[in-house]
């Protein structure tokens, strides 16, 4: 460049050094830069893909009893077992059932993940060894979507509790690319008192559900039995305490 | 380049002949990106959203095929300068290491240009608003024989009764042809009242009753699903809906357990303040 006093910059320029301004410099790069994104998206789409929730305790595969007639219609007739506990300080084996949460944190166990087959006759026997109090929406002290509209308590047939005396929900609904209609919600009535984890009374409940089609189901406990606000934080807002999954296979 | 070669300064940029060509470029490609911008306006509300069951559904449609159409152009030049600058102008030479790059040609202001920019701007933004206040106000004007539906979310269900009939529900089930008002609320935090098919969507906020309203005018069964990130199962909540023939709500209501079906008739019909 010419500066003011007239002397001459004899730098070199180095335009004529660099290939990457060439055509095939550049085309290299864009393609370089479309490989990387792609491989960018391929990486983000099967972390995407690979990311399932494995339940601490495992699945519980229903057993099976045989097959049933209802409504007509034979059909498999399964069973499942499972328990709500007032804490989630349980193990087997040494192996905690909840290793990630707050111990005092209520709890579904041994686990919340179960497994059934398709339109079969389910039968769930839940121990519940918990207190409680009142739903906010009486709502769901209705017994829906079991055969017959009807739970036992203790050997009673129900088709409703009191919504001031709940100690949690077993509510199952349909998700995307299921049956959307398909939908099961049983209260499990309070034990009375307190420290329930030391006295060891419980509530059976017992009732039984027509499967649907293949697919993953979440179900959720609907009492607001957590903590933060309305109760509907911590063990209900994190996997493996108040919510889970039927996988009807 | 050899090490004593004389640097030459860079020439100036010959401005008119120069901006005229690009301006041609510019055009031809902002032609081309705001026919595309037009053909995906015209074709994607209609495709991409869920078959309409309302008045309300089909003012939807047609407000995001015209904000859409609307903007194709706008957003298209900008993106036509911007790619266009990107090729045609940027430094081809690499430059030296310590020297800045040479300024570009002065660039003054247009009178014209900006009256026209600015006129386009505005009347773009006014046909928009009065475009979307007379469709809300549409949509809000009271009606007769309204339908009372409480709506109430929680985490993360919802559940639908119906006033005056004893009648609470996980589905939303609605009589066609018939204005429905939603008084809509939640148990917990805040979710979306979302039946997308309806053209409605609302928060539904604890300790608040969102009232919004609308008319399904078409046979067929549409979801609800929330709208707003709630909490662990926010994708799995959603409910089922359905709008069917006077006849057929009836006959539901009654299945459900209508405990008063004279009492709930009428209750059904008022179109008074939420229950």
């Amino acid at each position: 460049m010419v500066e003011g006093d007239g002397e001459v910059d004899a730098r070199p320029r180095p335009s004529a050094a660099p290939d990457v301004h060439d055509g095939r410099g550049r085309a290299l790069g864009l393609i370089l830069t479309l490989v990387v994104a792609a491989v960018g998206l391929a990486v983000v789409a099967l972390l995407f893909m690979t990311q399932t929730y494995t339940p601490p305790a495992g699945t519980q595969v229903a057993r099976s009893l045989g097959t049933v007639t209802v409504g007509g219609a034979t059909l498999p007739h399964v069973a499942l077992s499972f328990q709500t506990y007032p804490d989630s300080t349980g193990s087997v084996n040494g192996k905690q059932f909840h290793p990630s949460g707050n111990p005092s944190w209520p709890a579904y166990g041994l686990t919340n993940q179960y497994q059934v087959p398709a339109h079969a006759l389910v039968t769930v026997t839940v121990r519940q060894y918990d207190s409680g109090g009142s739903l906010n929406n009486p709502w769901f002290a209705k017994v829906v979507g079991t055969v017959g509209g009807t739970a036992t308590v203790n050997g009673r047939t129900v088709s409703a509790i009191d919504p001031n005396n709940v100690a949690h929900t077993f509510t199952v609904r349909g998700t995307p690319g299921t049956d959307p209609g398909f939908f099961v919600n049983v209260p499990l009535p309070a034990v009375p008192g307190d420290n329930q984890a030391d006295n060891g009374q419980y509530e059976t409940v017992v009732f039984s559900f027509i499967s649907g089609s293949k697919g993953i189901y979440a179900w959720n406990c609907e009492f607001p039995c957590g903590t933060m606000v309305a109760s509907f934080g911590g063990p209900m807002n994190a996997y493996g305490f108040m919510s889970g999954f039927v996988r009807v296979v | 380049m050899s090490a004593g070669a004389v640097f030459e300064p860079d020439p100036l940029p010959q401005e008119k002949p120069f901006f005229s060509r690009a301006a041609g470029r510019i055009f031809i490609i902002w032609l081309l990106m705001t026919a595309v911008g037009v053909f995906i306006g015209m074709w994607a509300p209609s495709h991409l959203l869920p078959n309409m069951l309302s008045g309300d559904g089909h003012t939807v449609v047609v407000t995001v095929m015209l904000f859409t159409v609307l903007a194709a152009p706008v957003a298209a030049f900008v993106y036509a300068v911007g790619a266009y600058s990107l090729v045609a102008w940027r430094r081809k030479d690499g430059g030296h290491p310590d020297e800045p790059p040479p300024d570009g040609p002065p660039m003054r202001g247009s009178g014209p240009a900006t009256m026209v920019w600015l006129s386009v701007s505005v009347a773009l933004v006014v046909v928009l608003l009065v475009w979307g206040l007379s469709e809300f106000t549409a949509a809000q004007a009271a009606q007769s024989n309204t339908l009372q539906v409480n709506v109430t979310g929680q985490q993360w269900l919802w559940t639908y009764s119906y006033p005056g009939t004893g009648v609470t529900s996980r589905s939303l089930v609605l009589p066609v042809n018939r204005p429905v008002q939603f008084n809509v609320t939640s148990e917990d935090v805040t979710h979306g009242f979302w039946p997308a098919a309806l053209g409605v969507q609302v928060d539904a906020n604890p300790d608040v009753v969102t009232v919004i309203q609308t008319t399904p005018d078409k046979l067929g069964g549409f979801t609800v699903r929330c709208s707003q990130l709630c909490g662990l199962y926010h994708a799995f909540m959603y409910s089922p809906g359905a709008v069917v023939t006077p006849q057929a709500f009836a006959v539901w209501l009654r299945a459900q357990g209508a405990t008063a079906p004279a009492a709930a008739k009428t209750a059904l019909v008022g179109s008074g303040a939420p229950a």
